[in-house]
């Protein structure tokens, strides 16, 4: 059981020696699934080492939930194998699809906030969670279109996914911040559809403005507005777990550790406020 | 067919092919011409995933090729083979085939080769770890059937051969290699990718060693693999490649029961 309070990082291939040499005070470490759905060989031994120091987080990246046409039944029997091996704190993975037709597009494409949409997520939560035999969370997305016709929020379709489920929700608060700017909505009225008890995670991460809108990139430090959106999120939501998502122009390990101290930080006062 | 699957069907035929923008943009709200800008950023995603995916599988070729040019070979690869899985691990298993008909394959004929030596050498990496052999198994054996027994190879163990040097060419664009980068072009190797350890090892064998390894590998039985590597070469040593491949733990097990091939 990850405490509410901890902050990790991802743990990415050019820290694994320092991470491990280091130990760094860390409230768990979070990897892509996919990059360990392997037999075994250097990769698994390093995440077997993770896992024998830390808490982990399984975060899943190309399920592809949201694909109308079918559930990749092969790419759930790898995750499966994976948290059987590993016995992971967290698994997650994303309101999105990413293939269909056969066809991978490798990505986290948003699904429209419809009934349809709704109802296939939660026959899809149903069908990962009792593969996985326990609960996942589901995050949502950055996006760079919206959607006609849409029936609800994005947020209000995650909450009855997770009523309806009994999934959690990893709240990734840049995503929110990202589509807020690129579709001209409020960030905090999104919060307004969740209850603590819903929040299993919350995902910190920068990204790139550019003139068609800002883009979702996990390349630099937390912007100040994101800080102000999670100080709020944790007033409002009580401290969750929180990770630093880092995946490109990686910095120094040294850099992610003070960006989780400073997460560390706000969810610690926000407890004091909530005590 | 219900609204969701039109719309990924409609928005997949806009990310594979721009001309199709206009099937994904009445599905979104906003300004046309914005969301087809929009829309470019989902094409650079998928094309930034590829390219790392098979950097990652392949770094000698990026390597060889540099970044701008591999980014081109990753566009082709895409348009010639696309994703099909959510696993990036799964992707570049075409790429010698893709480059052999690329015109970068034609003007670097070699690179074929060295992706089928890299795309082996990325499947070892991942492949179960070998459990521990004790060769005393086989000294064990009466004497008639120690030629009739069959290896177990460690996972991942493959071989290619090719009329280039793939080896040396694999080799000097290791990290950390350090000797000189001169390559004697007038001659073939065949790679043998095994995992040693967690470690994935690439060694040149000569013509008997792969001789014995093919057909070992393939699942006939010792004798019979020894007698296709002396007809390969009359000075071939069982004994010599046996020590080495049981030390190294590439061979990690012994079947023998009767062969069935």
């Amino acid at each position: 059981m990850i405490s509410n309070l901890a902050a990790g990082i991802g743990l990415r291939q050019p820290h694994y020696g320092e991470v491990f040499e280091r130990r760094p005070a860390l409230g768990f470490l979070e990897v892509h699934s996919e990059n360990f759905f392997l037999d075994g060989g250097a990769s698994m031994r390093v995440l077997e080492r993770a896992r024998a120091a830390y808490p982990i987080s399984l975060h899943g990246v190309g399920l592809s939930l949201g694909s109308a046409d079918a559930l990749a039944e092969q790419h759930l029997a790898k995750l499966q194998r994976l948290v059987e091996r590993i016995e992971p704190d967290l698994v997650s993975e994303h309101l999105s699809w990413g293939a269909v037709g056969g066809r991978h597009f490798n990505d986290l494409l948003p699904l429209p906030s419809t009934r349809e949409a709704l109802d296939l997520m939660c026959a899809r939560v149903d069908r990962v969670q009792s593969a996985l035999k326990r609960p996942i969370l589901i995050e949502n997305v950055s996006a760079y279109v919206a959607y006609r016709g849409n029936e609800m929020s994005e947020f209000g379709l995650l909450a009855e996914l997770a009523r309806r489920t009994g999934c959690g929700l990893l709240l990734d608060l840049n995503n929110l911040y990202v589509n807020a700017v690129n579709f001209g909505l409020d960030p905090l009225a999104a919060l307004n559809e969740l209850t603590p008890a819903m929040i299993g995670e919350i995902h910190l991460a920068g990204h790139t403005g550019t003139d068609v809108g800002l883009i979702d990139t996990h390349g630099t430090r937390v912007c100040a507005d994101v800080w102000s959106l999670y100080d709020e999120a944790c007033r409002r939501l009580g401290p969750h777990p929180t990770l630093i998502e880092w995946d490109t122009d990686l910095p120094t390990l040294d850099v992610l550790l003070d960006e989780a101290g400073i997460a560390a930080s706000v969810a610690a006062r926000s407890e004091v406020a909530h005590a | 067919m219900p609204d969701l699957l039109a719309c990924e069907h409609d928005i997949a035929g806009a990310l594979c092919d721009t001309r199709e923008s206009a099937r994904a943009v009445r599905w979104l709200t906003g300004d046309a011409a914005l969301n087809e800008r929009r829309l470019a950023i989902y094409r650079a995603n998928t094309a930034a995933a590829t390219t790392k995916a098979l950097g990652a599988a392949y770094p000698v070729i990026e390597q060889v090729l540099g970044p701008s040019a591999f980014a081109i070979l990753a566009r082709d690869y895409q348009r010639l083979a696309p994703s099909t899985s959510g696993d990036l691990n799964e992707l570049g298993a075409a790429l010698a085939d893709v480059v052999a008909g690329h015109e970068m394959g034609q003007s670097l004929p070699y690179l074929a080769d060295l992706a089928r030596l890299e795309w082996a050498a990325h499947r070892a990496y991942g492949a179960a770890d070998a459990l521990p052999f004790d060769a005393r198994a086989i000294a064990q054996l009466p004497a008639q059937q120690q030629a009739t027994i069959r290896f177990v190879w460690a996972g991942g163990t493959a071989l290619v051969a090719s009329r280039f040097p793939i080896v040396r060419i694999w080799r000097i664009h290791q990290a950390g290699f350090d000797g000189e980068f001169s390559v004697d072009w007038s001659t073939g190797e065949v790679a043998l990718v095994a995992r040693e350890g967690l470690r994935v090892a690439v060694h040149a064998v000569d013509g008997g060693d792969a001789a014995f390894i093919a057909a070992s590998l393939a699942g006939e039985p010792v004798g019979a693999a020894a007698e296709r590597a002396l007809a390969n070469d009359a000075g071939f040593d069982l004994g010599r490649l046996l020590t080495w491949l049981i030390t190294a733990n590439v061979i990690c097990a012994i079947h023998n029961s009767e062969w069935e091939p």
